[in-house]
């Protein structure tokens, strides 16, 4: 029998700019958003009633934001070369702000118990405490960073960069990096959260996974486009990977992917900007330039299980940390929010 | 998305101190009312109002199929991405190159990556060049050669430092590369904007019809004029020029100076002239003479040759009989100071020589009858594969069999893109191509193209 279980629509807000990414707070109430123009908003959602604050800007524009797991902050980075913390409790405001480097920080992504900040500016990768001290940089990557990911256990943080991927092991004071190469420009960086596989999306249309234990290397082609998009399952079971209008899924169970057929899921017609698993659950959320949100159960089905059409294009999807709600951006300011309602 | 609503892109290439820093100044402060997203290749060094000035740092990818020429700009995949979240805040863009770059992998980012491909076109490269030092960078620097071969526009700057002649020569030279660019003459690179920005595809078809000189094959020489003669002896000067472009690719070029062939013509006119294009081919592909210590040359099966040392600059010329004479010369009068003395041509032409700046040319064909599409994409393919390497650009508009829209394309390398494009009006059914790159089989080419006629 075909999965069923719905989006419902809940509630939204308009921020009249394109929607570049924004973070859920630990607590699920509130969402930090950042826009193309360069606005930070915190955004509190309510069953009833939401509400939006626009706490400050980065001038030319904003690029990633990212909450502090465990606590009260959140970070943003823009055009402007700065990284600014900001402050969604009593005091809300900017706490501090700071310069990580001369380039433009195009990836943050916090430590899983909330200590450190990794911030990437061209191609250097730094970590920073919530008050903008700086505890390590590391040594320049060969080219500039593309994405960052911590893997679950906080220990090693992965920076994609053209010739692969750089496991920097974080054990202060001691600080190592390791090296998974391949030749091309890498563009994300997925551990897998059961510490296993670290896979990557690259521009030349394929996927590269390594397996941790035994360093055994694997590669999918046949993407007729750049990978721009990773996702595991929260079971690190399923990766999903999106390049132009295809979300196509790796099963990583058993002896592994290499060979076998991937779920293709089919049902956007043009390009995808997001994909988000579900955490502690099976269900994945795409968004695309067709305007549409699809709920997906991989592993059951190849067609969607729900579609959410919106009034632009959708350019940015994150689970609730509970995995009972997903946000949703868009590129005309639309925040929307939907409740997951399993079968 | 149609291809109209694509984004166009200027790319603007020119050494250090060919006036690329002012032309960018001057498209950034003129009133014409665009709004222009301007990627540098450095952080903030000039700052502007109302326009959207982003720094870059090139990041060269190479792709990892193993093809060395598949190179992008990893920098402007992002920053672009970047860009096309703001698109209702400008209405084209302005990538600003380093002085030696290699326009290749900035050209190549808008045809590997999918997503710039359909949100971006390629408008045109530009690229600045120095009156006063082309020449001599031309002698020494494969760069600039390339510059010029990727151009659709050069802007010749700087044009008070140097004089009609040079500049006539560098337009030359220029050309022999790079048959359909076009050439503007400037001073503080001061052009209306609307001549390197949006020139909508750079009307291609205007570009490849306008300068029908690229169609025609390259010669051994690039000038002849028709002379009529008595009998006797005439002098022939050279003003003590060396030669200002002599390559060591050259066949005809021993020890720098300037070979010359004097044959019979049938007429004293135009058509004279021509009817002496042929033989003369044949005369300069036999080894060159050089003249005895009498410095007399006649008309001959065999092309002279005159070294041009500064303290030998007069020859003589003897004509047995009265008539009419075809002299062919290497490089134009205006380069050597050739003349006759006592005698003025009585029609002349200038030719396309194929002997310049690393052996970069450009074969152009033009046909009227139809091709089929199969055909041109297996050709296509075969030939980027082969020689994807040593073709810079093509470009070209082509009458496919069975399709009433044009069918336009360009490449880059080994990248391409085609489309189909607007109808065909009445009679307007031809198909243009241009290719510009180094070393290229002219010959292979056109039976390349007439194995894809329908």
């Amino acid at each position: 029998m075909a999965p069923s279980a719905i989006l419902e629509s809940r509630a939204s807000v308009e921020l009249d700019d394109y929607i570049i990414d924004c973070a859920w707070s630990p607590d699920g109430r509130s969402l930090a958003v950042v826009c193309s123009e360069g606005t930070v908003h915190l955004c509190e959602f309510g069953e009833r009633e939401s509400c939006v604050h626009e706490l400050g800007m980065h001038a030319l524009g904003a690029l990633a934001v990212a909450w502090q797991p465990g606590g009260a902050r959140f970070a943003s980075a823009g055009q402007d070369g700065t990284t600014a913390i900001w402050d969604a409790g009593a005091h809300r405001g900017e706490h501090v702000r700071f310069r990580p480097g001369r380039s433009v920080v195009e990836a943050l992504a916090f430590s899983p118990d909330g200590r450190w900040l990794a911030a990437a500016s061209g191609r250097v990768v730094a970590l920073w405490s919530t008050e903008g001290e700086r505890l390590h940089e590391f040594a320049p990557a060969e080219g500039v960073i593309a994405a960052l990911a911590w893997d679950r256990p906080g220990r090693d943080l992965i920076a994609a960069t053209k010739g692969g991927l750089l496991a920097h092991r974080i054990e202060p004071p001691r600080f190592t990096t390791r090296r998974y190469a391949r030749p091309g420009a890498c563009l994300t960086a997925a551990p897998s959260p059961n510490g296993k596989v670290l896979a990557t999306g690259t521009q030349d249309g394929s996927v590269h996974f390594w397996y941790l234990s035994s360093g055994r290397a694997g590669e999918m082609r046949g993407y007729g486009t750049k990978v721009q998009l990773t996702a595991w399952s929260s079971n690190g079971r399923y990766l999903a990977t999106g390049a132009g209008a295809d979300v196509v899924v790796w099963d990583f169970a058993g002896k592994g992917p290499e060979g076998s057929r991937p779920l293709q899921l089919c049902g956007h017609t043009e390009r995808i900007e997001t994909l988000a698993f579900q955490p502690g659950g099976p269900w994945l959320v795409s968004g695309g330039r067709d305007w549409r949100v699809m709920l997906w159960l991989p592993g059951r089905a190849t067609t969607p299980v729900d579609v959410q059409l919106g009034d632009a294009e959708a350019t940015v999807a994150r689970f609730s940390p509970d995995g009972r709600f997903v946000a949703v951006g868009q590129r005309n300011g639309r925040l929307a929010f939907y409740a997951l309602l399993p079968p | 998305m149609s291809p109209a609503a694509r984004i166009p892109v200027t790319v603007l290439t020119g050494f250090l101190g060919s006036g690329k820093t002012t032309l960018l100044n001057r498209i950034l402060t003129a009133q014409h009312g665009r709004r222009i997203a301007v990627i540098e290749n450095e952080f903030g060094e000039i700052g502007v109002d109302h326009q959207l000035v982003i720094g870059a740092e090139e990041e060269i990818f190479e792709t990892s199929n193993g093809c060395i020429c598949c190179k992008v700009r990893g920098d402007l995949i992002r920053i672009l991405g970047q860009l096309l979240k703001r698109r209702d805040r400008f209405d084209c863009v302005l990538i600003e190159t380093t002085g030696l770059a290699d326009p290749g992998p900035v050209a190549q980012t808008f045809f590997l990556d999918e997503d710039l491909r359909e949100q971006f076109v390629l408008d045109a490269i530009v690229t600045v060049v120095d009156a006063a030092h082309i020449e001599e960078h031309l002698d020494v620097m494969d760069a600039a050669g390339e510059q010029i071969a990727f151009a659709d526009v050069v802007l010749l700057n700087k044009i008070d430092l140097a004089d009609e002649a040079a500049l006539q020569r560098i337009e030359r030279r220029i050309h022999a590369m790079n048959a359909p660019v076009r050439i503007f003459r400037t001073l503080d690179a001061d052009i209306p904007v609307d001549r390197v920005l949006n020139l909508g595809a750079f009307d291609l078809e205007r570009a490849l019809a306008t300068d029908s000189s690229f169609l025609e094959p390259q010669y051994p020489f690039e000038w002849a004029g028709v002379y009529a003669f008595a009998p006797g002896r005439h002098e022939l000067c050279l003003a003590g020029a060396v030669c200002a472009h002599d390559h060591e690719a050259h066949v005809h070029t021993h020890d720098g100076g300037l070979s010359l062939a004097v044959l019979e013509a049938p007429s004293a006119d135009a058509s004279g002239l021509e009817a002496q294009i042929e033989p003369a081919v044949r005369v300069f592909a036999e080894e060159s003479v050089l003249p005895d210590s009498t410095a007399t040359i006649v008309p001959a099966a065999h092309p002279w040759r005159l070294p041009t040392a500064h303290d030998h600059t007069h020859w003589t010329l003897r004509i047995e009989r009265a008539g009419t004479y075809a002299i062919f010369c290497e490089h134009a009068p205006g380069e050597v100071g050739l003349r006759v003395a006592g005698a003025g041509h009585v029609a002349e032409r200038h030719f396309r020589s194929h002997h310049h700046d690393g052996e970069i040319a450009s074969v152009g064909i033009t046909d009227r009858r139809p091709v089929d599409r199969q055909k041109v994409n297996d050709w296509f393919s075969d030939l980027l594969q082969s020689r994807g390497q040593d073709i810079f650009r093509m470009k070209g508009v082509l009458d496919i069999r069975g399709e009433d829209r044009r069918y336009v394309f360009h490449g880059v390398h080994m990248m391409f893109d085609g489309r189909l494009e607007r109808p065909w009006g009445a009679g307007e059914r031809v198909s243009r191509l241009v290719f510009i790159g180094r070393r290229l089989d002219r010959a292979g080419l056109e039976a390349g193209f007439r194995s894809c006629l329908a």
